[in-house]
C-alpha cells in the first residue's frame, strides 16, 4: 500500500486480488440452461419484474465456455449426472454453482431410483436455495449471496465437493475438457 | 365412453373373432374388451378401419403389473375416434417368464414410443418393432423400474431418531447393493454417434459428406434437455432421431408408493407449465374411480383456473418460441401477464407454480376474496396485450419467413402419430378433448375450436393465440355463472370435515385424522378421464386396488406424443427450421420423461 502523502486525489488504492473480486462479483455470467420447473422460475427471474440484471447476472449464454455461474435449475436424473458434470467441466475458471430449487440440493420430493440425490454429488456447489421452486426473490438472494462470497474470496470453485464423493469424482480446478 | 357403447362394440367384435375376445366389466366406468394376445394386431386394425365410430387416433398403450397374478402383465391399448367423438380400450394379458406380444407400430405410428417405454420400464418386448430400445432409462440400465419386484430406490432420509443407524451414501455403493450402476457405466452411455448406431439407431448413413450433428441435452432452443441427432445434407436435415429420458423423474413409480393426495403433488411437477391442467386430470380420474362429484362452486372454478393456466403456458411458450427465433422483446410482454396469473395463483394457493390446488373432492380451499378482482383486472387488459403479442409477431416479416411453411405436417399423420393439441389442430383437424368428451361442464361454454390449414409453423402459433382469446372468453363466461356454495364434496370418507366440525364431532375428528394420516381408500377398479392441457390430450389412468395408494398411476402425456411427429415434420427442412419447429409444437420435457 502506498504512503498516506502519495495519494492523488480521484484514485482510490486497492489490492489487484480486491478488485478482480469486486469485478467478478458484479458480472457474473450465467450457463443458459435450464432442467426442470426451476427453470422457468429462473426464466421469471430474467424477466422484467424480476430483473436479474439489477445484480449485473443477465448475460445468458448459451456455451458453456463463456459462463463462469452455473445454476441448476431442475432435478438431476440418472442420465442427465454425467452431462452436467461435462458441462461443468467445460466451463473455465473461476466459475460458481447454484443449485437451484429442493431437487438440486438434495434430490427434493423424488427421492427413487431415477434422480440423483443432490447435484452436489457430481459437482461442488456454493450456495443452495431451497424451494420447489424457490421464487425469483430466492434466487436474486442466492445471487447475492455468491456475490459476498466471491468478494469475501471465501468462495473458491473445485473446494466444496462434498467428502463422500470425493473419493469417486476429482474435480480439478482448471480443466477444461 | 359408456357401457353400453363398450358392449356394443363388443357385440360387433364376438361375431368378427369368437371366443378370443371377452368384455371386462369395469366396476367404475366403460369397461373394456380384453384381446387374446395373438389377436392384437388384426384387433387394432379391425378397431381402426371397421368398427363402429372407427377409432382412428392411437392414444396410449400402457402396461400395468399384477404380480402374483398369472398372466402378469395387463397391455391397455386406448384409441380415440375424431370423428365420433369416443374413446375405447382394449386389453391384452401377457405372462412371465418373457412377456412378448406383436407390434401394431405399423398399423399405428404413434404407438412406436410407448411400446419402447414400456420394453424400458416393464420388459414386454414387441414383436416387428422396428427400433426396439430402451427410451427413458440410459442404454446400460439393469431392470425394469415400473414392475412391482423393482425397488422404489433412492436414499434413506437421516432423521434425529434414525441417525446413529445411517451413515449417509457414499457413491457408488457396493455391488448388488443398489440399483445405482456407478459412474463409470453412466459415463460409458452411447454419446457418439457410432456408439448410438451399435446400439441400433437406425441413421441412414452413406459416407458421402453426410454430417452428423448432436443439438442437446444441453441446448437453448430445445426447451429443457431434449436431445436431438440431426444427420444432414449441408444444411438440410435427412434425418432426425430424438432421445429422450434425460430429466427422467420416475414421477409414476413414486406416485405409486404414495397416498393420493400425495401423489396430487407430484402431477404438478410433471408437466410443470400447466400444473392445475394436471392436478385436474388427476383429480378427475380420481374421482372418477371413487365415483365422487365435486360441488357446482368448484366445478366452475375449475374451469378458471385451467383455462388461465391454458393462458399462461401459452404466454411461456409464446415467449420462448419468440425468443428462439430473435424476437426478444415478446419474451417480456408474455412474462409481464404471466406474472399477473401466478398471482392470482398465489393468492388462492399459497404458490406461484407447483399449486396443488385442484384435488379429488374440488378444491384445496375456496379463493380469496381479493381473487375474483385480481381476475376481473386481468381480463380486462388481457385482449390488448393480446393484440400487443400479435403487432409484434403476426405480420412481421421476419416471422412469416421463419414459420410459414416450415415443420409441415399432414392432417392424416398427426393423427395417426397421436399428435394432439394445438398442434395437431393446426393441420385442421378439429378435434379438442373439451368439445369432442366435455369434462367439467365444457360442453355448457359457448366457444371456438381454432384450427389451421397448413399445419406448419405459422399456423400453429396462429391456432395458439387464437386459443387464449377463447379461453378469455371461457372465463369471463364462468366468472358469471360463480355463485357462492361449497368448494369441496360432501363426503367425508374422502374430502377432510372443515375445522369447525373436529372441535365438537367425534366422527368427523376420526375422518380427518384418517384421511390425513392415511389417506382416503379408493375402490378397486380403474379411473380415466381425457383431458384437454395446452399441449393437447392429457390423461391418468389410475387403478386403485382398495388401498389408500393407486396401483398404478400411469399419465398419457401429449407432449411424449407430439414429440414422437416431430422427425416427420423436420424432413426436408433446414437446421434453423428445427429450431422454429421444436419450438412449435411446445414440449415440456417434465411430461416427456415423467
Ligand atoms: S425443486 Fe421443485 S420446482 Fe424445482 S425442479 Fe424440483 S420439483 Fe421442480
Amino acid at each position: 500500500m502506498a504512503n498516506s502523502h502519495d495519494v492523488v486525489p480521484g484514485v482510490v488504492f486497492s489490492t489487484v486480488d480486491k478488485v478482480a473480486r469486486w469485478a467478478q462479483s458484479s458480472s457474473l455470467w450465467p450457463f443458459a440452461f435450464g432442467l426442470a420447473c426451476c427453470a422457468i422460475e429462473m426464466m421469471s427471474t430474467v424477466a422484467g419484474r424480476f430483473d436479474i440484471a439489477r445484480f449485473g447476472a443477465e448475460v445468458f449464454r448459451a456455451s458453456p465456455r463463456q459462463a463462469d455461474l452455473m445454476i441448476v435449475a431442475g432435478r438431476v436424473s440418472m442420465k442427465m449426472g454425467p452431462v452436467i458434470k461435462r458441462l461443468y467441466d467445460q466451463m473455465p475458471d473461476p466459475k460458481w454453482v447454484i443449485a437451484m430449487g429442493a431437487c438440486s440440493s438434495c434430490g427434493g420430493v423424488f427421492n427413487n431410483y431415477a434422480i440423483i440425490q443432490g447435484v452436489d454429488k457430481v459437482i461442488p456447489v456454493d450456495v443452495y436455495v431451497p424451494g420447489c421452486p424457490p421464487n425469483p426473490d430466492a434466487l436474486l438472494y442466492a445471487v447475492t449471496r455468491l456475490q459476498e462470497k466471491i468478494r469475501s474470496g471465501e468462495a473458491r470453485p473445485g473446494h466444496k465437493i462434498l467428502e463422500p464423493a470425493q473419493e469417486v469424482i476429482t474435480v480439478e480446478s482448471g480443466r477444461t475438457s | 365412453m359408456e357401457f353400453e357403447q363398450t358392449r356394443r362394440i363388443f357385440e360387433k367384435a364376438r361375431e368378427r373373432f369368437g371366443e378370443d375376445v371377452s368384455l371386462s366389466d369395469r366396476p367404475n366406468g366403460e369397461g373394456s374388451i380384453v384381446v387374446e394376445p395373438s389377436l392384437i394386431r388384426d384387433f387394432t386394425r379391425w378397431v381402426r378401419d371397421e368398427a363402429e365410430g372407427s377409432f382412428d387416433f392411437f392414444g396410449e398403450v400402457c402396461a400395468t403389473d399384477f404380480l402374483g397374478r398369472s398372466p402378469r402383465f395387463d397391455l391397455t391399448y386406448t384409441v380415440y375416434s375424431t370423428t365420433a367423438n369416443r374413446h375405447l380400450h382394449y386389453k391384452t394379458r401377457v405372462d412371465d417368464p418373457d412377456p412378448q406380444v406383436d407390434s401394431v407400430v405399423d398399423i399405428f405410428p404413434g404407438a412406436g414410443w410407448h411400446e419402447r417405454e414400456i420394453f424400458d420400464m416393464f420388459g414386454v418386448r414387441f414383436h416387428g418393432h422396428p427400433d426396439l430400445r430402451r427410451i427413458l432409462m440410459p442404454e446400460h440400465w439393469r431392470g425394469h423400474p415400473l414392475r412391482k419386484d423393482y425397488p422404489l430406490g433412492g436414499e434413506e432420509v437421516q432423521f434425529s431418531s434414525n441417525f446413529a443407524d445411517i451413515t449417509p451414501q457414499t457413491l457408488p455403493p457396493a455391488p448388488g447393493e443398489d440399483i445405482f450402476l456407478g459412474w463409470d457405466v453412466l459415463e460409458t452411455q452411447p454419446s457418439s454417434y457410432t456408439q448410438l448406431l451399435e446400439s441400433g439407431a437406425e441413421l441412414e448413413h452413406d459416407g458421402e459428406g453426410r454430417m452428423v450433428i448432436n443439438m442437446g441435452p444441453q441446448h437453448p432452443s430445445t426447451h429443457g434437455v431434449l436431445r436431438l441427432l440431426l444427420e444432414l445434407d449441408g444444411e438440410n436435415v435427412v434425418k432426425a432421431v430424438p432421445d429422450i429420458g434425460f430429466l427422467h423423474t420416475g414421477i409414476e413409480k413414486t406416485g405409486e408408493s404414495l397416498n393420493y393426495q400425495q401423489a396430487l403433488t407430484l402431477t404438478d411437477r410433471m408437466d410443470y407449465l400447466s400444473p392445475m391442467g394436471n392436478n385436474l386430470a388427476f383429480s378427475l380420474s380420481v374421482e372418477r374411480l371413487i365415483g365422487l362429484e365435486p360441488p357446482e362452486r368448484a366445478t366452475i372454478l375449475r374451469v378458471i383456473f385451467a383455462e388461465l393456466t391454458r393462458i399462461q403456458s401459452h404466454l411461456v411458450w409464446l415467449g420462448t418460441h419468440a425468443l428462439d427465433l430473435g424476437a426478444m422483446s415478446a419474451f417480456f410482454y408474455c412474462f409481464r401477464e404471466r406474472d399477473q396469473i401466478l398471482d392470482m395463483f398465489e393468492m388462492v394457493s399459497g404458490v406461484r407454480m407447483m399449486t396443488s390446488y385442484i384435488c379429488p373432492g374440488g378444491l384445496r380451499e375456496d379463493v380469496t376474496d381479493d381473487f375474483v378482482p385480481a381476475l376481473e383486472r386481468f381480463l380486462k387488459v388481457f385482449p390488448d396485450r393480446l393484440g400487443e403479442y400479435e403487432t409484434l409477431l403476426t405480420r412481421n416479416p421476419i416471422w412469416l419467413e421463419r414459420t410459414q411453411g416450415v415443420g409441415k405436417i399432414s392432417a392424416e399423420d398427426a393423427v395417426a402419430y397421436g399428435v394432439s393439441g394445438a398442434s395437431l389442430r393446426g393441420s385442421g383437424v378439429r378435434w379438442d378433448v373439451r368439445k369432442a368428451e366435455p369434462y367439467c361442464g365444457y360442453d355448457t361454454y359457448d366457444f371456438e375450436v381454432p384450427v389451421g390449414t397448413n399445419g406448419d409453423v405459422y399456423d400453429r402459433y396462429l391456432c395458439r393465440i387464437e386459443e387464449m382469446r377463447q379461453s378469455h372468453r371461457i372465463i369471463r363466461q364462468a366468472l358469471s355463472r360463480l355463485q357462492p356454495g361449497p368448494v369441496q364434496a360432501e363426503e367425508r370418507k374422502v374430502v377432510p370435515p372443515p375445522k369447525s366440525e373436529i372441535g365438537q364431532s367425534m366422527e368427523s375428528l376420526i375422518h380427518h385424522f384418517l384421511i390425513t394420516t392415511i389417506g382416503f381408500v379408493a375402490p378397486p377398479g380403474e379411473g380415466h378421464v381425457p383431458t384437454e392441457t395446452g399441449r393437447g390430450l392429457l390423461s391418468f389412468y389410475i387403478v386403485g386396488d382398495g388401498s389408500p395408494k393407486p396401483y398404478r398411476m400411469r399419465a398419457r402425456t401429449p407432449s411424449f406424443a407430439n414429440l414422437q411427429a416431430l422427425p416427420r415434420m423436420l424432413e426436408g427442412c433446414l437446421v434453423a427450421d428445427a429450431v422454429a419447429t421444436i419450438g412449435s409444437i411446445d414440449i415440456v420435457l417434465g411430461e416427456i420423461d415423467r
